[in-house]
């Protein structure tokens, strides 16, 4: 139970003064609304809000979105961004364990009727052909020296060995492989332990999921990203498995020093940090774009899996099923990016921990085909309600174009496992129309839809103010958990 | 028998909490806790391999993270589950143990742990013993 009293700005924003704790650097800034605020009070995420204001070089706010909740560390949904010339710092807790977790999302020119009879088809196609689970291994093998190229160039390692198209990497964040990533900042036990783990779907809250869509918010952008009403759409979340955790474990254990060296004083050492310009930053931000770049492949090949299996049931090509992807974003990850600060451009170290990427329309870091849209934005929700779709927007600036990555979980897992029945669970989503596998039956009664906040709030709050826009919603009709 | 450990409730991971009566057991049962908390086994099997562990650290709390994140990392990276642990030697800054490992094949793994963190990690010492509270990052 969080006890800070929080000054509201307005519906939608929520102060925690800079004096609440000696050693904060700039306030806390959360975006909710009342009702969200309840379950945000419930757990102590916004203490961990607090906390991350004492990151030396953080500008502006500490940042928290509509989706919160408790972390280690960093909230999950917190976002941080430090200025790299006044000794702004990276910190690997505020990247996560899962390093380039994040989601994309596919579109299929196939409508509910044409799947309606095949749902349990596809499920199972899928579940046979996608490897989900803890520890799972792929039949996507992957050679030590291969390895490396892979952590250089990402999904475009994974397109050059025919796992998908050029356009594929047009449509994914940084064109799938982020540069500056460094193979010899990367442990040998790191290797080891991410060994045939490409293309799998891990566990947890990682996913594989057909939806329908069930309601347009914005005509004109569904008709440029080709999307209409009753249209089947294809969600894929997971990160860079073993390999990213043991990234995040070996510099941690490093940073942990760092707090002496660089004198640097923060209330947890789980946000052990250094500087962006230190030889530990530096290594830092070099395993971790191995380790997101690793994420990028092992989504595309993920994807390409999804493809295989659809083929297959309906014996056609993925092509002329329509299963295009609209985008491909992290929501775990540290990002340097520019930013006009009082007037003076400034390179920004953008930590995003639960977080999305949401930039505005007209960036030049966006593809083309999305300059006039913004960034398409792709927020899950849970298994028995909905996700969207949104873009991003000008006035997100001000959370450095960052926004919401899910729906925040409100129980814990044993809370959930306690007080679900797997039966009952099991035959409500039924009878919503939604078909569930999972290789473990532990992971639906942790998953259930009520041990999460509902997604429509949280979307609520971030398209009413104003980071966000809501383009369209989907329900899942279909599945896969590890 | 009674456990040596109990789970308190956190968000979105879990929280840990073991006991034992000197830091050789603490440690010992920290380390079990993660694997039963993971996993069940499905048949008996022999153990397979023995691994020498190393681990040093400034200090205690750094050496209870260290300690688990190795078990976990070596756990994952070879495919085993570590049944039986031994410590050989242990004090605040470095421990030294025996790990016999079972195939990772002759378990269900249900939760993949991810890693031991120092959000609100505690060590205490009372009269009966030694006391830890971690969160485990799920």
């Amino acid at each position: 139970m969080s006890e800070i009293h929080l000054e509201k700005i307005d519906d939608y924003r929520w102060r925690i003064p800079k004096s609440y704790k000696p050693g904060m650097r700039v306030p806390g800034l959360i975006y909710a609304d009342e009702k969200l605020l309840k379950d945000i009070h419930q757990d102590k995420a916004p203490e961990q809000v607090a906390n991350v204001a004492f990151l030396p070089g953080i500008v502006d706010y500490s940042l928290a979105m509509p989706d919160i909740h408790w972390g280690y560390g960093f909230p999950i949904g917190g976002v941080a961004a430090t200025d790299i010339e006044e000794g702004g710092v990276v910190s690997p807790g505020g990247v996560g364990f899962d390093i380039n977790c994040g989601i994309r999302l596919i579109r299929t020119d196939l409508r509910y009727e044409d799947i309606k009879d095949k749902i349990s088809d596809l499920v199972y196609a899928l579940f046979n052909g996608v490897p989900a689970g803890v520890g799972s291994k792929g039949d996507i093998r992957v050679s030590p020296k291969e390895e490396k190229e892979l952590l250089v160039k990402g999904a475009k390692w994974a397109v050059a060995q025919g796992y998908g198209t050029q356009e594929d990497l047009e449509c994914t964040e940084e064109n799938g492989a982020i540069s500056g990533a460094d193979p010899e900042a990367v442990s040998g036990r790191a290797y080891e332990r991410g060994k045939a783990q490409s293309g799998t779907l891990g566990s947890g809250n990682h996913f594989l999921e057909v939806q329908v869509i069930d309601q347009l918010f914005d005509a004109e952008l569904c008709d440029t990203f080709g999307l209409d009403l009753g249209q089947v759409t294809i969600m894929i979340h997971s990160g860079s498995r073993g390999f990213g955790y043991q990234v995040c474990e070996d510099y941690v254990k490093n940073m942990v020093h760092c707090l002496q060296k660089y004198n640097i004083n923060v209330p947890d050492r789980q946000l052990a940090c250094a500087p962006v310009d230190s030889p530990e930053g530096k290594a830092y931000l070099s395993a971790m774009r191995c380790a997101a770049n690793y994420a990028w492949a092992n989504r595309q090949c993920l994807m390409h899996l999804t493809r295989l299996a659809f083929e297959k049931v309906f014996a056609s090509s993925w092509q002329k099923l329509g299963m295009f992807l609209i985008y491909d974003v992290a929501h775990n990850i540290a990002k340097i990016e520019k930013y006009n600060i009082k007037g003076k451009e400034k390179n920004l170290c953008v930590h995003r921990k639960g977080a999305t990427r949401a930039f505005p329309p007209h960036h030049p870091a966006l593809p083309e085909r999305y300059k006039k849209t913004g960034q398409p934005v792709i927020i899950p929700g849970d298994m028995g309600r909905n996700s969207y779709l949104l873009t991003g927007t000008e006035k997100a600036v001000e959370t450095f174009y960052s926004t919401c990555h899910g729906a925040g979980r409100v129980k814990s897992r044993t809370a959930s496992t306690k007080s679900t029945n797997l039966n009952v669970l099991l035959k409500d989503l039924q009878s919503k129309g939604i078909i569930v596998k999972a290789s473990g039956r532990g992971t639906i009664v942790e998953e259930a839809p009520s041990a999460y906040k509902d997604v429509n709030d949280v979307v609520n709050v971030v398209h009413n103010a104003g980071i966000s826009r809501r383009v369209c919603r989907m329900r899942p009709v279909g599945v896969i958990k590890g | 028998m009674k456990k040596n450990y109990e789970v308190f409730e956190h968000t979105a991971d879990i929280g840990l909490k073991v006991q034992g009566r000197s830091l050789k057991d603490l440690f010992r049962h920290a380390g079990s806790a993660i694997f039963a908390l993971s996993c069940e086994k499905l048949h008996k099997a022999e153990l397979k391999k023995s691994l020498i562990l190393k681990e040093k650290a400034d200090n205690l709390d750094e050496l209870l993270v260290n300690w688990l994140n190795e078990l976990l990392s070596l756990s994952a990276a070879k495919g085993l589950i570590f049944e039986k642990i031994s410590i050989r030697k242990i004090n605040e800054q470095q421990i030294e143990a025996e790990v016999l490992g079972t195939d990772i094949s002759n378990y269900k793994v249900n939760t993949e742990i991810k890693a031991a963190t120092y959000h609100q990690l505690k060590i205490t010492r009372n009269k009966t013993g030694w006391q830890a509270q971690i969160i485990l990052d799920v």
